[in-house]
């Protein structure tokens, strides 16, 4: 979805957060290989503001990052 | 409170005996070893009116000292109760104006008398916005189903003045709650509301289709209906405890009022009373 003056509505942004985790949940089935949900992904890209999808993204490594986190613990910064 | 009335009888009976005991002593600070000479003098002495004259008199010039001593002193808690209110009060809030969806001024005054609940946001926002602004609506939806709950209007301000033009945080806002008031207005307006709340904005980079993101303070702030600041409410927080949060801060402004108005009546009641008695 191009940038548009106005907002999403929202059933326009309801559409674009289910798209975004039906592409996320393919990606964590899927060992995170996108090129196996190079379709959902279409989908999300079409329903969601470039801009968002950038968000989205930064926000999916985020969340791997922080459940990284609090599942195993942080590495100390010596030991790399 | 029965506290109050309560305590300042006990003063004046501490005080009565004191002055009594004063009064009545001839010479020297009174003694255990005075007490009993004293009494024969009372009762040697064979003018019993005089006496009880001055006894009366006595009495009431001690109820009138105390009565003093009780009025300064309330007015000293006074003074410390509103030194220790202005110490505690953070410096956040205060007066803005700003433009609504029909192009109208509105300025913070008019929302004197009732409680606020206040967001900053833009109608571009991802995910945070929508989120938060669910949930302020569902505060204010469970506020108004509490009895104690003394009136509050949930209020959205836009941080990205540039692409929201008053007409679209309404029609923005009113996707969440049609009782929202969504605000904006130039610049430099969006700028001062944002500096008193302490609400951090930046746009971001622009891309090519000349959209950004608005990076900005998640916070909700309550003001309370006289305009002053009182708390914020955190991305952590859920709806139902900051409903919590909202509705003691409401039981406890109402009681601050009450308890002011019961005190001033309280003080007329005891001088009216005083009158009688002595007239």
């Amino acid at each position: 979805m191009s940038g548009k003056e106005e907002f999403l509505s929202k059933s326009e942004r309801t559409t674009c957060w289910s798209s975004r985790d039906y592409y996320w949940e393919c990606l964590r089935s899927n060992n995170e290989e996108a090129a196996k949900c190079t379709d959902l992904r279409k989908i999300y890209e079409s329903s969601c503001p470039a801009q968002w999808v950038k968000h989205f993204d930064r926000k999916f490594n985020y969340l791997k990052f922080k459940e990284k986190m609090e599942t195993e613990g942080y590495e100390p910064l010596n030991n790399i | 409170m029965s506290f109050g009335p309560r305590r300042f009888f006990q003063r004046f009976q501490i005080n009565t005996i004191s002055k009594l005991n004063f009064s009545n002593v001839s010479g020297g600070p009174t003694t255990p070893s005075e007490l009993p000479k004293r009494k024969n003098l009372i009762t040697g002495k064979g003018g019993p009116i005089t006496w009880k004259t001055a006894g009366i008199t006595g009495i009431l010039g001690a109820g009138m000292v105390t009565y003093l001593l009780y009025l300064k002193e309330e007015q000293e808690e006074k003074q410390r109760k509103e030194r220790k209110r202005q110490l505690g009060k953070a410096n956040i809030g205060g007066p803005f104006e700003l433009v609504n969806g029909s192009n109208n001024i509105v300025k913070s005054e008019q929302f004197l008398g009732q409680w606020m609940l206040i967001y900053f946001g833009f109608s571009h926002c991802p995910d945070i916005c929508p989120d938060e602004l669910e949930k302020m609506a569902l505060v204010i939806e469970k506020l108004e189903k509490e009895e104690a709950n003394t009136g509050i209007q949930g209020i959205f301000i836009t941080v990205d003045p540039d692409r929201d033009t008053p007409q679209i945080v309404d029609k923005y806002i009113k996707e969440f709650s049609s009782k929202f008031i969504g605000l904006s207005g130039t610049s430099d307006q969006i700028q001062q509301v944002c500096k008193k709340y302490r609400v951090y904005y930046s746009p971001g980079k622009k891309d090519v289709d000349n959209d950004y993101i608005v990076d900005h303070t998640i916070i909700m702030y309550l003001v309370n209906p006289e305009g002053e600041f009182i708390d914020y409410f955190g991305q952590n927080k859920t709806a139902s405890e900051i409903v919590d949060h909202i509705l003691l801060h409401m039981f406890k402004f109402k009681q601050e009022k009450e308890s002011l108005l019961k005190n001033s009546l309280g003080k007329l009641n005891f001088l009216s009373e005083k009158k009688i008695a002595t007239s």
